[in-house]
């Protein structure tokens, strides 16, 4: 059994991973801390699950029964604590973006080794059971040699529409990097490098505020040349209006030699129309599959699906994305 | 005024499939004559109206025609149209304009030397769907900032064929491409800035002719305006979908529109032999489209209606895939400088 920490509720997704671990029997959800925005809702959720409530991480860190946690406090907390943690010996799952700077990435995966704690960040998709059977699918040659992908990653209203949560940091680039296109984008080119096996070689961006007037971007569209040849497209971003039907929205159409996979969505859902239309998803194999993998590597004494590198490697598309939209020019990697 | 007398030149694909049904519902107007060098050709052709064939281009311009539609394959553009206006014919002519920018400006110098029309037939403006999608951006003041617009299919023909020839008609980059890039210019109503093109060479037919047969367009607008262009002839897409594709996806300041080749209306025919679905009759707003542009076409030469679409914006589209392919092969994107007057 792994005793499990959850280390601030600033993002989001923190809610769900706390279920999920809460859930999963080979995982108890010992501990919460409530650091950074929503310490209010951590202490909630610590109390509704029966876990204990700290205020802050260092005590939860310092809690010897504690052998892994899941920090999903602001990226830009996500060196200081994660390296906090290693120190103390335990198991990371960060959210993502790893951090703010590829330097940043380097002391964190670093310190894990030295450590020798496990590091996992979670990208999303390639849990999801579409795109593992579309993987499968193209690894089994069924579309022949790959050849082109449009994707869509799209959380499709602006965090501000997130009610109960106080998601004022996504807003704020020294806190969170990025507006839309950083929270958004790393699911899409997570997927890219994984469905393709390989690294682009140069990426083209134009990532803006267009839409809302935000401080921060809120949507952006990159194209990518990968190392093998393949072409991809990714647009991410915040910008449906608030009656869009979906939530989140995860697309690709695959194009093959010998064939094309159209993955309207990688998160199966219905619609249930009233005044409006909405999306419901009926599996979300995702966030359980990431947290199994993670208890997995730990029990397993292995390495995770998606180590330190992997998400370094996954920021440094990102940071290079702004870097061509700033510029205009296109950014080999 | 009497009818309008039109001749053709070019009596093959896209004539049988768009333009005689489109001509003969036209009240408006009588086809006098078809050419096409192939004699058969234009003798089947011309029966389908009464008309006479020719195969000789000279002779066929010595006609007293008011207007020539020339439905011929791109290479032939300038050369015919040239010819056509200074003979004094109206022209209306399939899109692409020509084969390079270059000749379309000489094709346009002529017309305007002559005091003619040239009209090019971008389908697009006119087919009810994108007209209707259009004019909900207005209504609902959807304010577009990032469009996607998806044009693929797979091409029918065989790699002799000269759509596949560089020198010919260009590659799916201009032939597919002068239509994404007129209709990202028409729904955001603004400028080109910047193009970055990319393109693929995926099938075979592709790569012995050296052109693309799958190509990307990253075309940035004034006002922080984003266009994406996608086009292919290399997709394969399961039948239900129909045989041509469009992707739309307009991404609004006040919200977003999209269509998918789901939306097309297509009745599915299965067969107990396999049998290419060509271009399907049984894709509703194809034939309307290209009814409701000759109409308005002949409307323009006859006085009754300004041009919705004029031949320097068929030439716009035409330099913005030049530029794109320009573009993809030295890897970078590159300023769009517009019209060379």
């Amino acid at each position: 059994m792994i005793n499990v920490g959850i280390i601030s509720y600033a993002h989001p997704h923190a809610l769900r991973y706390g279920t999920t671990f809460a859930s999963n029997p080979k995982a108890k959800l010992y501990a919460i801390s409530g650091d950074g925005a929503n310490a209010d809702v951590a202490k909630t959720e610590a109390q509704k699950m029966k876990a204990k409530f700290y205020q802050n991480y260092e005590a939860l860190l310092k809690e010897k029964k504690v052998d892994a946690v899941y920090i999903a406090i602001e990226t830009y907390r996500h060196k200081e604590v994660a390296i906090r943690a290693a120190e103390e010996g335990k198991h990371i799952l960060l959210e993502k973006p790893i951090a703010l700077t590829l330097e940043d990435a380097d002391e964190i995966i670093k310190a894990a080794k030295k450590a020798g704690v496990k590091l996992m960040v979670p990208f999303n998709p390639r849990f999801t059971t579409p795109l593992r059977k579309a993987k499968a699918m193209i690894e089994a040659g069924e579309i022949g040699e790959l050849e082109y992908i449009y994707s869509i990653s799209e959380y499709v209203k602006p965090p501000i529409f997130l009610e109960g949560l106080d998601m004022s940091w996504f807003l704020d680039i020294k806190k969170a990097g990025g507006g839309g296109f950083m929270d958004t984008a790393p699911h899409g080119v997570d997927s890219l490098l994984w469905l393709t096996n390989s690294e682009p070689k140069s990426v083209y961006a134009d990532i803006g505020s267009k839409i809302y007037g935000f401080p921060v971007d809120d949507i952006g569209t990159a194209v990518l040349r990968f190392k093998n040849g393949v072409m991809a497209v990714l647009n991410a971003g915040w910008g449906n209006p608030k009656g869009y039907a979906y939530g989140l929205e995860i697309k690709y159409y695959i194009l093959g030699k010998e064939g094309f996979l159209d993955i309207r969505t990688a998160y199966p859902d219905f619609t249930v129309y009233q005044d409006r239309a909405e999306k419901i998803y009926w599996e979300r194999a995702d966030v359980n599959g990431i947290v199994g993998s993670f208890l997995e590597s730990i029990i397993e004494d292995k390495e995770p699906p998606i180590t330190g590198e992997i998400a370094k490697k996954n920021l440094e598309i990102i940071l290079a994305a702004y870097e061509s939209s700033k510029t205009g020019k296109v950014i080999k990697l | 005024m009497g009818r309008l007398k039109v001749g053709i030149i070019g009596c093959g694909n896209i004539f049988h499939l768009a333009h005689k049904n489109a001509l003969k519902n036209l009240k408006e107007v009588k086809v006098v004559a078809c050419m096409d060098i192939k004699k058969k050709k234009a003798k089947e052709a011309a029966k389908e109206f009464n008309a006479k064939p020719y195969t000789n281009l000279d002779e066929f311009l010595d006609l007293d025609l008011d207007v020539v539609e020339i439905l011929t394959p791109t290479y032939t553009h300038a050369e015919l149209a040239i010819k056509a206006l200074k003979s004094g014919k109206h022209v209306i002519i399939e899109k692409p304009i020509a084969l390079t920018s270059e000749e379309a400006q000489k094709m346009i110098k002529t017309a305007e030397k002559e005091g003619l029309w040239l009209l090019v037939g971008h389908t697009r403006r006119f087919d009810k769907r994108w007209v209707q999608i259009k004019e909900v951006i207005k209504k609902r003041n959807i304010l577009p900032v990032q469009i996607r617009k998806a044009e693929v299919q797979r091409l029918p023909f065989p790699e002799t064929a000269w759509y596949w020839k560089p020198n010919k008609g260009g590659g799916v980059a201009i032939d597919l491409g002068v239509h994404v890039t007129d209709f990202l210019r028409w729904y955001f109503e603004s400028e080109p800035v910047k193009i970055l093109g990319i393109g693929k060479a995926i099938r075979k037919e592709a790569k012995v002719n050296g052109t693309y047969d799958h190509f990307l367009m990253m075309i940035q607008f004034e006002g922080g305006k984003t266009g994406l262009a996608e086009v292919s002839w290399a997709y394969s897409y399961p039948a239900r979908y129909g045989v041509f594709y469009h992707h739309l996806d307009i991404l609004g300041k006040n919200g977003r529109i999209r269509y998918t080749p789901l939306d097309t209306p297509v009745v599915g025919v299965v067969k107990s032999h396999f049998e290419m679905p060509r271009f399907s009759p049984l894709l509703s707003a194809f034939p309307e489209a290209f009814e409701t542009e000759l109409k308005h076409f002949f409307k323009v030469i006859i006085g009754e209606e300004e041009p919705l679409i004029t031949a320097k914006d068929a030439l716009i589209a035409l330099q913005m895939t030049e530029v794109a392919i320009e573009s993809a092969k030295r890897e970078e994107p590159l300023e769009f400088k517009g019209v060379v007057e």
